[in-house]
């Protein structure tokens, strides 16, 4: 089992290091086969894995090699493979593997092929050295790896232009790739800081002996490595005020739209709450903070998406939102739920995204849902696709999405949080009146694209059935919530989670309540935009100029805001820095130095006359001074 | 009764001529003989402590200066004439090649 | 092999004097084989180093004027060693990857005295030996500066000699009131830093030999404010200039700190914590700053160097084993990466003869691999795990949140001001369109470029994922240099600052 682990975790490394040879080199298919078949690979080990797991119930724990040892720290590369890592471990490589091969097709005409896939196994391997390691460095190296892989593939078509913000609110591939980077960097310091808490404070990072201590620490200390940790959590899973990047990012290729800032990494955020739920647990403040922080930007991100025309900003906003619904989960101490509802997203949210990478590429990279509309006629694969996970996304019974949804809801109920609970549930109508929209909008309606000149076609063949696991997947995942329940709890007390007695009752009313709101958020999405005809959905630019309509479509200013009171603030500042500061000041009084004893060189020159007498002069007045002074001493002495 | 002081006044005196002859004279020749009386007024100082002291190591001291600043003149003349011969001056003012 | 340090320090100096009867052409392979002997010979130093061994090894002492207590003493320790190996490395891939053709022999020679003094600063064990290659090696380095560098380099090397001279007077004056004082106490005059250890100073007198080794040592780091002979310095040198003097000359500085003032004045140093802190922080946030408004690719990556100089120094004074052996890990590895980007400056230079960020754009497309190995060395200097970069800054950050917690998180935005001004380069030169037509035609590195700047990729990964065979060394020293400060120090405060290595006092 112990070599399965490696397995899992190097085969994706193998597929990057191959494709990186080929790197600057033309095309080749295999090499997208190639990683794909180890991305299987790495897929086999983890179910295999998780298999095991699930019937012996074995945690397995292996150490590689010292990494680091200074001092009293050692830190070691090693590797735990218990519920929650496992669980992580399926669902990144199950949808690596999809999207790999998926990015076969989509990404068939770009001449960067090969470093496309290099970069993408890469993620994969960080991601598994994230979820898979059993310390808290090793978790940070992951961090840090999908950071970068994420730099480079949100960068990935480098050579486009800035644009001003008017026209592309993400500017350009290499600005959202670098907001990215310097966003979740600002939330690793907080993560560092954690780690350095956890460490002065227990002696290790290991999360076995950690945890182990936690009852011997005093509440400040918890309550602050809590929230420095949960600051590392809020950058990787854009939470309020970090979540900026998220939308931006989606200047990358579709394929990593949907790994990365969907399915895997974003995720890693709420990962690292349920692996540290111990510390969680204890922390109630902290945890009460995390689930009215998720609550408010599933909310807010939702609120976002209802006037968004960008098919793919879209999604990511209704990723933000179901981030938000997962971090309620795990704050209000449900952390199997939060860690379920993280597996059934990553599979409909996936599916959605590739969906969407298919209407991209039959629309030229075109994103605007105002320039498409009854697209299913062209494209019933994508259509049928897309309508399946954006029910999931609703939550529609009986997709995965209600399941584990309904379940966040009801915890809400059950904790007595009831703002939370109302916001949740009101959240749960405007997702499902978004993401609707969106299908009417594009697979719906009047055909608005061809009078524009487009001809859209379907995707190829063979990627729509690449797709097609996730579809099944983001039907059946809910129906197993038993089972995953009771693999879970194999691992102990602390990711338990009942609901009492009273909301057990009331759980058929509660979940009716959720259905009730999600099917009015489609029926009005229905009415408004996908009739033809009379009725036809048209656009109404009055409304466009409305207070709250603007307010939302510019995101309620807040890149506005980062830009004019972070970005040109700290530009501006550091010039003076430089120019007034460093060279005015600094450099300046080290010239002048040096120039005071020039100048008085300069000075005294004139003393140098070259005339013996004026010599003969300045001789007898110094003698004269040295006898003034030795008679004033002697007198004084 | 002339004592040991009249003969350090006078030798103050001299010294003090032969430093303003230093100090003010512009020609080489006229330093030349200032100095000269400058030493002079020692050397007096230099026999009249000796008597007073009945030490003669004082007297021998002035000879050894008029030895010194006989052989010195020798030699300082030497090169005022090589001077005189080269920039056909010998006041001060002319000679200030070394102004910095 | 018993005089090993001899020849590492005599061997390339004695190459060089023979260098002046070497060929014009065959100068640079001269060179460049005498570096590679010399950095062999370091490498067998390493393998016959002993690991377990926290002392000073492969010691040689030849009295030279023993009235005055002045002797040619030399020795290595974990600290010292790989500050060692790191300069004839260095050395020997700036020569390699030199592409200066202007009286290269010159240039050949100059090297090699320069890595005769800088070797020499590393292993002296006597205060005299030390102070006379320390000051040495400015000259070779003035030359550099002045004979190769920009338009502005006479003023740039000038302001680097007597900047560095006059702090370095100071220091001297430090070490005469040492050896005055080691007279005193025992009667005999010693200039051996080993037997100045031995010296159990007042807390006033230590502070004041603090401030005059503190002189000396903070401009050569340089520490602000006394930074800004660096920018001049790095902007008018030659590419191989700006290596040497990121990766090597500035490493003296620290070094000076370790080797001196933290042994010889351990109270003096637990009370210096916080204006040191204090002095770090600045350099580290400030310069971050500054190195974000540059036009200039290499002032960038010069004003990077100060901001993670101040990491270095903040380690230094973290007063426990994790900070101090992070720190000096971080040397290394400071000292590899800064080089690599000043090679890698210098070769878009050679190509466009500007390093202005405004003339470059979209260079990722025709320069992939130039680009490649910049982003590696970018995410280096960043300190991304599993590069060079991050166990340096990792152990810093975390050794000093022990003294500080607040001021660790001040220090620590180096990370993400470190992200800001790199990236910023990054999309500047090699992202957005290719839209010059002077880039367009540039050509990509070429086999010796690349090849020189191979291994420090390979290096800089290697260290990254599996730092223990420096890290380790280097952690026994310094474990046993903080138990000695620990037992030496005579105040209660700084008994208590001074963390010993829990795992030493298991071995006792």
């Amino acid at each position: 089992m112990e070599n399965l682990v490696y397995v899992a975790l190097f085969a994706p490394f193998v597929g990057s290091l191959f494709a990186s040879l080929f790197g600057m080199s033309e095309r080749k298919m295999f090499v997208g086969y190639v990683a794909s078949a180890l991305l299987a690979t790495a897929f086999a080990a983890s179910a295999t894995l998780a298999y095991n797991l699930f019937t012996t119930g074995e945690v397995i724990h292996v150490t590689m090699m010292d990494w680091i040892s200074a001092g009293d720290i050692s830190i070691p590369f090693g590797f735990v493979i218990d519920q929650i890592s496992v669980t992580m471990m399926v669902v990144v490589s199950f949808v690596s593997t999809i999207v790999h091969i998926y990015a076969i097709g989509y990404m068939d005409h770009d001449k960067s092929f090969n470093r496309f896939f290099s970069y993408l196994s890469a993620f994969v391997f960080s991601m598994m050295v994230l979820v898979m390691s059993d310390n808290f460095a090793g978790l940070f190296i992951g961090w840090e790896g999908v950071g970068v892989c994420s730099w480079l593939l949100v960068g990935f078509w480098y050579h486009k232009p800035d644009q001003a913000r008017e026209d592309n609110p993400s500017i350009s591939p290499s600005w959202a790739a670098n907001e990215a980077f310097i966003m979740n960097r600002i939330a690793d310091l907080g993560m560092l800081v954690g780690i350095f808490i956890i460490y002065w404070n227990t002696g290790s990072l290991q999360y076995d002996e950690v945890f182990a201590q936690i009852p011997y620490l005093s509440d400040t200390i918890l309550t602050t490595a809590a929230i420095a940790l949960f600051i590392g959590a809020m950058g990787k899973s854009a939470q309020f005020p970090l979540h900026t990047w998220l939308t931006d990012a989606m200047e990358g290729p579709t394929p990593v739209s949907a790994l990365i800032h969907a399915a895997t990494m974003v995720t890693a955020g709420v990962f690292l709450v349920i692996r540290a739920n111990p510390l969680f647990a204890e922390t109630p403040e902290v945890s009460f903070f995390i689930a009215s922080l998720g609550t408010f930007v599933a909310f807010y991100a939702a609120s976002m998406a209802l006037v968004e025309r960008d098919l793919k900003r879209i999604i990511a906003y209704s990723t933000l939102s179901q981030l938000g619904y997962m971090f309620a989960a795990a704050g209000l101490g449900a952390y199997w739920i939060a860690l379920f509802h993280l597996a059934a997203h990553a599979f409909f949210k996936a599916l959605l995204f590739l969906g969407g990478g298919n209407v991209m590429h039959a629309m030229h990279d075109e994103l605007d849902l105002f320039k498409m509309g009854d697209l299913r006629k062209k494209m019933r694969g994508t259509w049928i696709y897309m309508t399946i996970a954006s029910i999931a996304l609703a939550g529609l019974p009986p997709l995965a999405g209600f399941w584990s949804k309904d379940a966040i809801i009801e915890t809400a109920f059950n904790e007595h949080t009831y703002i939370l609970w109302i916001m949740l549930v009101i959240t749960a109508g405007m997702t499902a009146f978004y993401s609707f929209r969106q299908i009417f909008l594009s697979f719906h309606g009047e055909d608005r694209h061809t009078a524009l000149g487009f001809h859209p076609h379907e995707m190829y063949k063979f990627v729509l059935v690449a797709m097609s696991p996730l579809a099944v997947l983001a039907i059946i995942t809910g129906w197993f919530m038993g089972a995953y329940k009771g693999f879970i709890y194999q691992l102990g007390e602390g990711v338990q989670y009942e609901m009492s007695e009273h909301t057990h009752h009331l759980a058929t009313y509660l979940g009716l309540i959720v259905i009730f709101f999600a099917v009015s958020g489609i029926v009005i999405a229905y009415l408004k935009y996908a009739r033809t005809g009379e009725k036809a959905w048209k656009r109404n630019e009055e409304v466009e100029q409305g207070f709250f309509y603007k307010l939302l479509k510019n995101q309620y200013y807040v890149p506005k805001f980062y830009e004019e009171f972070i970005t040109k603030p700290y530009a501006m500042i550091s010039e003076v820095f430089w120019t007034k500061i460093d060279l005015k000041i600094v450099d300046a009084t080290v010239d002048n130095i040096a120039k005071f004893f020039y100048s008085t060189g300069d000075k005294t020159r004139a003393m140098q006359t070259g005339n013996l007498s004026n010599y003969l002069n300045w001789m007898a007045f110094g003698g004269v001074l040295l006898l003034v002074i030795a008679a004033i001493s002697a007198m004084i002495g | 009764m002339i004592g040991l002081s009249h003969y350090l006044i006078v030798s103050a005196i001299l010294f003090s001529i032969g430093l303003v002859g230093v100090l003010r004279r512009r020609n080489l020749l006229m330093l030349f003989f200032a100095t000269e009386v400058m030493l002079n007024a020692v050397n007096i100082a230099f026999a009249a402590i000796s008597h007073y002291y009945n030490d003669l190591t004082g007297q021998m001291f002035a000879f050894f200066i008029i030895a010194i600043a006989a052989s010195e003149v020798a030699v300082g003349l030497g090169i005022l004439i090589v001077l005189y011969k080269k920039y056909g001056s010998l006041d001060l003012d002319d000679l200030a090649s070394m102004r910095g | 092999m018993d005089n090993i340090l001899s020849i590492l320090v005599f061997f390339p100096a004695i190459a060089g004097l023979l260098g002046f009867v070497v060929d014009k052409e065959s100068a640079r392979s001269y060179g460049i084989t005498v570096t590679a002997i010399e950095f062999f010979l370091s490498l067998w130093l390493w393998f016959s180093f002993d690991m377990n061994n926290a002392g000073m090894q492969f010691v040689e002492l030849i009295p030279l004027i023993p009235d005055m207590g002045i002797s040619y003493y030399l020795g290595v320790d974990g600290i010292s060693l790989f500050i060692i190996l790191m300069t004839t490395l260095m050395t020997l891939i700036g020569m390699a990857s030199m592409g200066e053709t202007k009286n290269i022999k010159n240039m050949i020679i100059t090297l090699l005295f320069l890595e005769m003094t800088m070797v020499g600063v590393f292993v002296a064990l006597d205060a005299i030996i030390f102070y006379l290659f320390w000051e040495l090696s400015l000259v070779p380095m003035l030359y550099i500066i002045g004979a190769w560098g920009g338009p502005l380099r006479i003023y740039a090397s000038i302001k680097f000699f007597l900047y560095t001279f006059t702090g370095s007077l100071i220091m001297l004056v430090g070490m005469l009131f040492v050896a005055f004082l080691y007279h005193d106490i025992s009667g005999v005059w010693s200039f051996a830093i080993t037997d100045w250890y031995a010296l159990d100073l007042p807390v006033n007198y230590q502070l004041w030999l603090f401030a005059a080794f503190f002189i000396g040592f903070a401009i050569k780091v340089p520490m602000f404010p006394f930074h800004t002979w660096i920018p001049y310095a790095h902007g008018q040198a030659p590419t191989i200039g700006s290596v040497i003097l990121a990766a090597v000359l500035l490493k003296m500085g620290t070094y000076g700190f370790v080797r001196f003032s933290l042994p010889m004045f351990p109270d003096a140093s637990v009370m210096a914590i916080t204006p040191i802190a204090v002095l770090s922080l600045i350099m580290i946030i400030y310069t971050a700053m500054i190195a974000y408004a540059q036009k200039d690719m290499k002032q960038v990556i010069a004003y990077s160097s100060v901001s993670h100089m101040g990491i270095i120094m903040l380690g230094l004074f973290a007063m426990n084993a994790e900070g101090l052996s992070g720190s000096v890990f971080q040397m290394l590895s400071h000292g590899i990466v800064s080089g690599a980007l000043f090679m890698l400056v210098g070769m878009i230079y050679e190509r466009r003869h500007t390093k202005l960020l405004s003339e470059f754009g979209g260079l990722a497309a025709v320069m992939p691999k130039f680009a490649i190995i910049f982003g590696i060395m970018l995410m280096a200097s960043v300190g991304l795990p599993l590069t060079f970069g991050f166990v340096g800054e990792f152990l810093v950050l975390l050794g000093f949140y022990k003294v500080s917690p607040m001021i660790t998180i001040l220090a620590g935005t180096s990370i993400i001001l470190g992200a800001v001004y790199m990236l910023r380069v990054m999309k500047l030169a090699f992202f957005g369109p290719l839209d010059k037509e002077e880039n367009k035609v540039l050509k990509d590195l070429n086999a010796r470029e690349t090849w020189s700047l191979i291994p420090l990729v390979a290096i800089v990964i290697w260290l990254g994922v599996y730092p223990k065979p420096v890290l380790q060394p280097i952690d026994n020293s310094v474990k046993a240099l903080l138990t000695f400060m620990h037992d030496k120090a005579r105040t209660d405060e700084a008994k208590d600052m001074i963390k010993v290595a829990k795992s030493t006092k298991e071995a006792k």
